[in-house]
This record gives C-alpha cells, structure tokens and sequence, in this order.
C-alpha cells in the first residue's frame, strides 16, 4: 500500500496579510486550545489508523506562532496512531518574527526535518505594504539560525508581483536567500483574491500592481536565475536543489493518498476528496464536504497537475480512465505547434508556456 | 336610427409618443368598456415589452358604446403602431375605418411621423379629426399647433379639441366629436358576405383569429367560409368583438369590426388584407387587399451555444405565428456555424425580435451586422439580389450593384439644419430640398441608401439634434452605387460573419474602426494574431493582439484540488461562448461590436 501523507492546519496569526484569503484567524490563548483539543481527537477518530506515513506537512496560518508544546502533542498524536516511516519527512511554515533559536531546536527534536520560511520578499516596503511583521534582515537572520538548529532542508516562499517589484529587484532576494542557505524555493504569482483585503485596495485604485506581463516577465527570469544556481523547476511555482524538492506536495500533484485534519483541510483517500469546513462552529459540529470523483474528474486531475509539474502525465493513465487525449483536436494542435512534448508515453507542457498553463490545460479537458 | 348609422370606425396616427395609447385608455376607460378597476396604463399594449418600451407594435381593436343625445353609438377604435418601421401596420388598419383621429403633442407640434401618417390616411380618403394632446404642459401652444397643422398638412384644425389625455382633460369632446364628424360607415347588411381580415394572432385554444371589418352581409358561428385569396375554406366556430378582450357574440353584420375564429391551424392560413366571403353565396370581387410586405433589413441570427439551433428555430416559429412581417431562412456560416437570416421591417423591429427571443426562450444569440438587400447586376447579364454580405459574388463578375434608397424628411428647429444636413451629406444623402414650415420647424428633404439609415442613423440625428429632430422614410426604389465588400480576416483567415458592404469611400475608415474595435474585444491568444480588413485581396486596415502570456492557476494549497478543478471546468464552459475561426477563438461579443461602430470617429 502507498505511504500517506498527512497535513495538519494551524488556522492562527499573529495579523493577517493583505492577500491572504486562507482559514487564518487571529485569535486568544482559550481557542487554541480548544482547537487543539479537538485537532487530536480528530486524528485519533479517524478510521484509518495504522497506516504508514512518510511525509507530514504542518502549515497555516502560522504554525510558528503557536506554543511549540501544542506541535508536540500533535506529533506525538499522529506516532502513536500511525506507522512512520523511516524516510519520514515532516515540513513546518514559520515566519521570520515569530521564530527563535531555541523553538527551532525544539522543532528538531520533534522530528520536524524541513522549514518553510515565508520571506515573500527581501524589500521592506514591500513587506510592510502587504502586512508582513518582519523585515529583511529578520528573515535571512531566520534562515541562519534554522540552519544552526540542525536544518539543512529550508524554503523560502517569495511573491511576484508585488507592488513596485522588479525583475532585478526579484533575482537579488533570490540570491540572497540562496546565499543564505535555502534549498528549495517557493515563488507564487500574487493572486488578488475576492475575499482578501487586497482585493478593495486594487479595485479602489489604492494600490497598483504590476501588470501581468510584467508579472510574467518577473516569474521568467527568475525561472531562469534559479536554473543557473541549480534550481530546477519540478513544479510551476516550486523550485529545488537536486532531492531538495518537497515531499508532502508531490503527493498533491501526482494523484497519491494523503490526509488532512484540522479546520479546511482536504484528504484524498481513494476515489473521494473530502474537506473540513472552513468555519470553527462547523468544524467542531465534525461537518465535511465530500466528493466522490468520477472518471472524468480524474482525468481532469491528472492532466491540470501533470502539466504544472516536470512529472507530466501518461497517456495510458488517461486511457485507462477513458479518455484519449490523442483524439482531441486541440492536443494535436498544442503538440504540432510544440506547446506540448510527448516522450515515451509522457505528455509535459513545455516550460515557456507555464504561465499559460490554465488556458492551455481548459482546451484539454474532456 | 339604424344600427349601422350609430356605429363609427375610426384609427388613432400620431407620431410616437404624443399620447395614442394614452387617449385610447382615456375613450376606454370614460366610456366604461372596463370597469376602472380592470384598467392598467397602455392596456391595448399587450405584451410586456410594448408596455416598456412605452409604444405599440401590434394592432389593438376596441368596441365601446356611447350615448349621445339619447342614442347609443358603438364606437369601433383601432389602435396603431406610430414607429417607422411598422407603417405597414397603419397602411392596413386604416382600410378599416372611416375616420382617424390625428393627435398632435401641443408643445412639440407637427412631426415627421404625423405628416407621414396623415397622409395616410388622406390617401385612404378618411375624415381627419386634429386632436391637440398634452395641454396640461407648461409649454402647450395649442393655437400654434392648429395652425401649424392647417399649414403643414392642409386639414382644418380649428374645431380640434384640446385635450389632456393624461388628465383626462376634454374627453367627451372627443368623443363628441367623433360620432358629430366621422361618417357611419357604408355598407349591406343583406348583401353577400365581404370581411377584410386586417390583422390577425394565433390564440393557443382558438387557432388562428381574424381580425375583420365587415364591409358587406352578415357572418355568425356555423357559415362555412372561403378565403378568396387562398382559396382555403372554414367553418366559422365563433366570432365577436374586442372590448378589448375577445368577446363572442351571436354575429358580425357590415359595418362591425370584430373577430372570426374557424379553427385555423396554423397562422400563415391568414393573409391578411384577403377578402372572407361565403363559400356557397360568394361576393363577386375581392377586396383591394394589401401589398405583400417586404423586409428592409436582414441579419444572421445564431445560437450562442450550436447546440440550440432547434430551439432557435421553435422560437422563430413561433414568433412568426403572431408576426407574419418576420422572415427567416436558414443560413450556415463557417464562423457561426447553423442560424438563420431574418429579414426585418426595420432596425426597431429587429430589436425587438431580437430581445423576444432572448427574454421569452430563454435563448443566448448572436446576430451579425444588419444589412439591406442589394441587386448585383453580373457581367453575365443576370441580375441576383442579396441580402447576405458573403454572397456577394466576386469583383470580376459584377457589372454594378444597385442598392435601395429612401425618400426621408426629416422635422427639425431651425438651428439644426446645418448639422442635419452635414449628416445626410455624410451618409452619402442626395438632397431634395429644404421647406421652412414655420419660425421653429424646417422640413429637410434627402434621398438616402437605405444601408446608411440601418447603420446608426437615428442615434446619429438624435445627437447631432440634441433629440428634436424628427425622421421618416418611405422606400423609394434602387440607385446604382460603388459598393464594395469589407472582409475581416484574423491569422489570415476569413472570418464571414463580419463582412460588411459599404461604400467605396467610406471602406478605409470602415475598416479601420472595425479592427480597432476587434482588437479590443478579441482576448489574447496563445499566439499573436493579426486582425485585418479586406477588400478582396487588399488590405486596408491592420491590428495586432498580442500574445497572452499570463493564465494561470494560483498555488494547489493544502491539497485544495477541487477548487482549481472547479475554476478550469468553468474556464472550460466559457468556451462554449467562444467560436472558432481557425486558431482564434472569438467571443460571440464580438459579432456584436461591428453594429456599433460608431462612424464619426
């Protein structure tokens, strides 16, 4: 049986950033504790315990900014209801402001193995536009300090698009980040979400972003600054140091089994997805949202994963779902015009046209 | 007193929006056709959007009793459409009165439209009653008004009743008046049977009604009739008049307008304008009937989705039972895939077929640039009409084009002349002359193309007047001109649903505003692609997209899959919106646009 992978959700803050739309909440000590409470009870409920796991991923929120205690009961929850496996890797989200030395140490001790630093960027304006409490040298201090605390697998999330970025401006934080020790790299387009307070800020003309060919033009040279300091892209936002690259996430995009627990977490165990509310009230009422995938779901999947990764997808995956990509006029198309490569079986998009992937992607769906 | 000298048929003209249906509720409701209760404003408007729009587009006969001096009169009112493009529908009501009631708007005065349909109704050698409507504003100048309608139109207007339809001002002198001036209709009642059907409309439980005047004899349930025209024959299950609903009754007698249902399948049985008589004591002549009514405007109409094409048909079906002026056959276009080009009265009405479609079906459509028909003389010698832009055949083998062209008078103040016929010069007028009506109306006289007038003439002529100007048009036959064919191509290729015809002079600039207009309408592409204009194989205008280059996914967060699922399926069903030419994908928008051009940029 294929090994599990297990992510956990911290719906804390310390403040919430302008362009998160996640389950986040600033909240006090009493509710922590409650939802911690009923977080192990959940893990412990669920009915497939027993199970190996070889990757978990604790993200947020803000795991980092919660009392380190509570991680390690969540830790110590999961060992004792599932197999660990000896190749076990366990990623924690941290931010610069909220972390020290001696959590750090303690967060090795738990077995966590890999830190993801959210930086999104090495320019103070920049940070203090977007609502982040930490600065520059906060966050290259961090990443200093995690190495000393015996972490040698370190991210760095970073923003394009952010206003008043460049494209020099961009490749610099990476150098830095790069200088300082990261070995994988996370850099995500800044999406203006309805539900997020950037949303008012552009519409009302009080911020203005790039626009998204620059945007474009930044991801771009960044793909290729990171390829020369031996970052490869395996994923559309994600780049690594060879066997540098994430675990846990691989699972997302290659159609493996994996579980969530906590408030909005999604597990896909089987043919079925399934999500916690989003909502406190509802989570504790244990209410869930459930998909049982069809076929055609699938198929969908595989090729709106398979294109953002390096991994691709096969088309004997799809043919056993049903669907013969090679009869859809539009795949021809793409792969006439090299927008598509098709090497043993294997179907990758080819990378200039990532930023387009979307549009490519619609005009292959079944 | 005979029945026959105590009844009166009489229309209501007036340009639009001086107060028709408003005056037609006022006689309705003052001689107590319907209970006060049962009254709503514009209700001879039937359908939702007449009532919106604020006009009529069908006719509506009503029977009211009114007593004067101790007799009871039946007063048969038909009201009639005031917009151009349904003048036919006025020609033909007319035939079955004896009088019109010509309402004037006391504060605008004489207008395009109510000399147009005055002389209408001379033409149909009617008595003309001069209404001065709207005296309740600040601005009324009734003595004006009359004497401007004795002058412009030559009718006596100094016994005209001055009245506030909305008020209810003045009625009964209206009413008065009509029983003192309209004639009672001629007729035999023991003569053989002769009907006019002037109009009619399919009732779901009823079949197709006739709407008629009986001219001669007498027609009840249980006759066996025979149309003259079509030669079909029917037994008569019912006939009645309108009060304004259907009311049946025992018979029609001459003189009566009403109603004559004979379960007629369908609504194409019923030509209107043919004569009804006995099928075994026939009259000897028909009556004069109608000329047979010709579209002036055409356009494609699609399914924004292919898939609906039947339903786009049910819908057309059904919209020409109650309106035999639509036309539609089925066209394919290699851009729109199957649709059907429906030729129209006029640009109103295709609006209003338009918006039918889309809020009683339920139906997303399409519909291409309107256009009008043209003869192309070939060099061949044979002469083909079209009304299709890419059916036009190419340069080498024509000789000529001729295209239509319109006699317009268009009302205006004074201070306007000059911008109006800046206008017509511009839309290519040949002007005809200039009558100065009195110190605050100009008549200005063009022959017109027909093509420029369904382009954005109107809205052009109601800016350039800052909306006082008034226009009408007849058809005035076909003249010669230098037309020339405008294809759109994009990544070189045709796309023929957004060829226009214009004239040779006006095709750069044309093409110019049509591919600044594709460029922003059309989104970005995988690839650059070039939007051109053609005239065969030159190029006259040139715009380019770019590439896209941003379309993507934000990050696949906590395993979140679902939700981009979502995001790309609907992405996908976008596309269905979207039509093909070649490689570029088009938002059905975009066939839209080339309507819009707006031609003084």
């Amino acid at each position: 049986m294929n090994k599990l992978g297990i992510y956990i959700h911290i719906p804390f803050c310390e403040s919430k950033c302008i362009y998160c739309d996640f389950a986040s909440f600033c909240c006090a000590e009493q509710e922590k504790d409650k939802y911690f409470q009923f977080l192990r009870k959940e893990i412990e409920r669920c009915d497939i315990r027993g199970r190996e796991v070889d990757t978990i991923y604790i993200g947020g929120g803000t795991p980092s900014c919660v009392e380190e205690g509570y991680l390690e009961e969540i830790i110590f929850t999961l060992k004792e209801n599932y197999i660990f496996s000896k190749d076990m890797e366990i990623s924690i989200e941290c931010n610069p402001n909220s972390i020290d030395f001696e959590k750090l140490k303690k967060y090795n001790e738990f077995g966590i193995n890999r830190i993801s630093f959210g930086v999104q960027s090495l320019h103070d304006n920049a940070l203090k536009t977007i609502g982040r409490l930490h600065t520059s040298e906060m966050a290259l201090q961090a990443i200093k300090m995690a190495k000393k605390a015996g972490f040698n697998n370190i991210n760095a999330d970073l923003l394009i698009g952010l206003p008043n970025s460049t494209i020099g401006g961009l490749c610099e934080d990476a150098e830095k980040l790069i200088n300082a020790g990261v070995t994988h790299i996370s850099a995500y387009m800044l999406q203006v979400e309805e539900g997020a307070k950037l949303f008012s800020l552009v519409k009302s003309g009080k911020l203005i972003l790039p626009s998204d060919d620059e945007s474009v033009s930044q991801y771009d040279a960044l793909v290729s600054f990171l390829e020369k300091r031996g970052f490869s892209r395996y994923e559309i936002s994600n780049f690594a140091l060879e066997n540098f690259e994430c675990k846990h996430n691989l699972k997302y995009w290659s159609g493996s089994e994996y579980l969530g627990f906590g408030l909005s977490a999604h597990s896909y165990l089987g043919n079925i997805r399934q999500a916690n509310s989003r909502n406190f009230m509802d989570y504790y009422k244990g209410k869930i949202s459930k998909e049982i995938l069809t076929n055609e779901d699938m198929v969908e999947e595989k090729i709106m994963l398979g294109l953002r990764c390096r991994l691709g997808f096969s088309l004997k995956e799809l043919s056993v779902l049903g669907y013969d990509i090679t009869k859809n006029q539009n795949f021809q198309n793409f792969v006439d015009k090299g927008i598509l490569k098709v090497e043993k079986g294997i179907v990758r998009l080819k990378p200039e046209y990532y930023g387009t992937s979307n549009y490519i992607i619609a005009n292959l769906l079944p | 007193m005979d029945k026959l000298e105590r009844t009166r048929n009489f229309c209501i003209v007036a340009h639009i929006d001086h107060g028709k249906s408003t005056l037609a509720d006022r006689l309705i409701e003052r001689t107590g056709t319907l209970a006060k209760r049962d009254m709503q404003a514009q209700l001879l408007d039937s359908m939702e959007l007449e009532r919106e729009k604020g006009i009529t587009i069908k006719l509506t006969p009503t029977r009211m009793k009114y007593n004067y001096n101790g007799e009871e009169y039946i007063l048969n009112l038909i009201d009639t459409p005031g917009h151009v493009d349904f003048t036919y529908e006025v020609s033909r009501s007319l035939q079955a009165c004896e009088g019109a009631i010509l309402i004037v708007d006391a504060s605008q005065g004489v207008e395009a439209q109510t000399l147009a349909n005055a002389y209408l109704a001379i033409d149909n050698n009617l008595e003309i009653l001069p209404v001065i409507n709207k005296i309740d504003l600040p601005s009324a100048r009734p003595e004006e008004v009359k004497a401007e309608i004795e002058d412009i139109i030559g009718v006596p207007a100094g016994h005209a009743p001055c009245i506030s339809a909305k008020d209810g001002t003045n009625i009964d002198s209206v009413l008065e008046m009509i029983v003192k001036e309209f004639p009672s209709p001629k007729g035999d009642k023991e003569g053989k049977l002769k009907c006019l059907i002037f109009d009619s409309y399919y009732d779901n439980f009823k079949g197709a009604i006739c709407f008629v005047r009986v001219v001669d004899g007498r027609v009840k349930q249980g006759d066996k009739i025979l149309m003259m025209q079509t030669g079909k024959t029917y037994e008569v299950t019912e006939v009645g008049y309108f009060v304004p609903n259907m009311k049946s009754c025992e018979a029609l007698e001459a003189g009566d307008v009403g109603y004559i249902a004979a379960s007629i399948k369908t609504i194409s049985d019923v030509a209107v304008g043919d004569t009804i008589t006995h099928l075994n004591a026939p009259c000897d002549n028909a009556l004069a009937g109608y000329k047979k009514v010709q579209p002036v405007v055409y356009c494609g109409v699609f399914p924004v989705d292919g898939a609906k094409y039947n339903e786009l048909k049910d819908a057309l079906e059904k919209l020409k039972l109650n309106d035999a002026s639509l036309e539609y056959q089925p066209e394919v276009s290699d851009a729109l895939g199957f649709g059907f080009r429906c030729g129209f009265l006029g640009l109103l009405h295709l609006e209003i077929i338009t918006e039918r479609i889309e809020r009683e079906f339920n139906l997303d459509i399409i519909t291409t640039a309107p256009s009008v028909y043209y003869k192309v003389h070939k060099t061949n010698g044979s002469v083909i009409e079209i009304s299709n832009p890419s059916d036009l055949p190419s340069p080498v083998e024509i000789e000529y084009i001729e295209e239509p062209v319109v006699k317009a008078n268009i009302f205006t103040p004074p201070e306007y002349v000059g911008a109006v016929m800046e206008l017509c010069q511009n839309k290519r007028g040949e002007y005809k002359g200039l009558t100065y009506l009195d110190k605050s109306r100009v008549r200005v006289d063009y022959v017109l193309p027909l093509g420029e007038i369904v382009y954005d003439f109107f809205d052009s002529l109601k800016s350039r007047t800052k909306g006082y100007a008034s226009f009408d048009y007849s058809m005035a036959g076909f003249a010669r001109s230098e037309l020339v064919r405008v294809d759109v191509l994009l990544n070189g290729e045709k796309c023929d649903a957004l060829s226009l015809i214009v004239h040779k002079d006006d095709a750069y600039s044309r093409g110019r505003v049509l591919t600044e207009k594709l460029k922003k309408i059309i989104p970005r592409q995988l690839f650059e692609v070039p939007i051109q204009a053609a005239i065969g194989n030159k190029i006259i205008a040139r715009e380019t997209i770019s590439a896209m280059r941003k379309d993507v996914l934000a990050k696949c967060y906590g395993g979140d899959i679902t939700r981009k699922r979502k995001l790309l399926e609907k992405q996908k069903e976008g596309k269905k919106r979207m039509r093909r030419i070649g490689s570029v994908e088009i938002p059905s928008e975009a066939f839209m646009t080339i309507l819009k051009l707006d031609n003084d940029e």
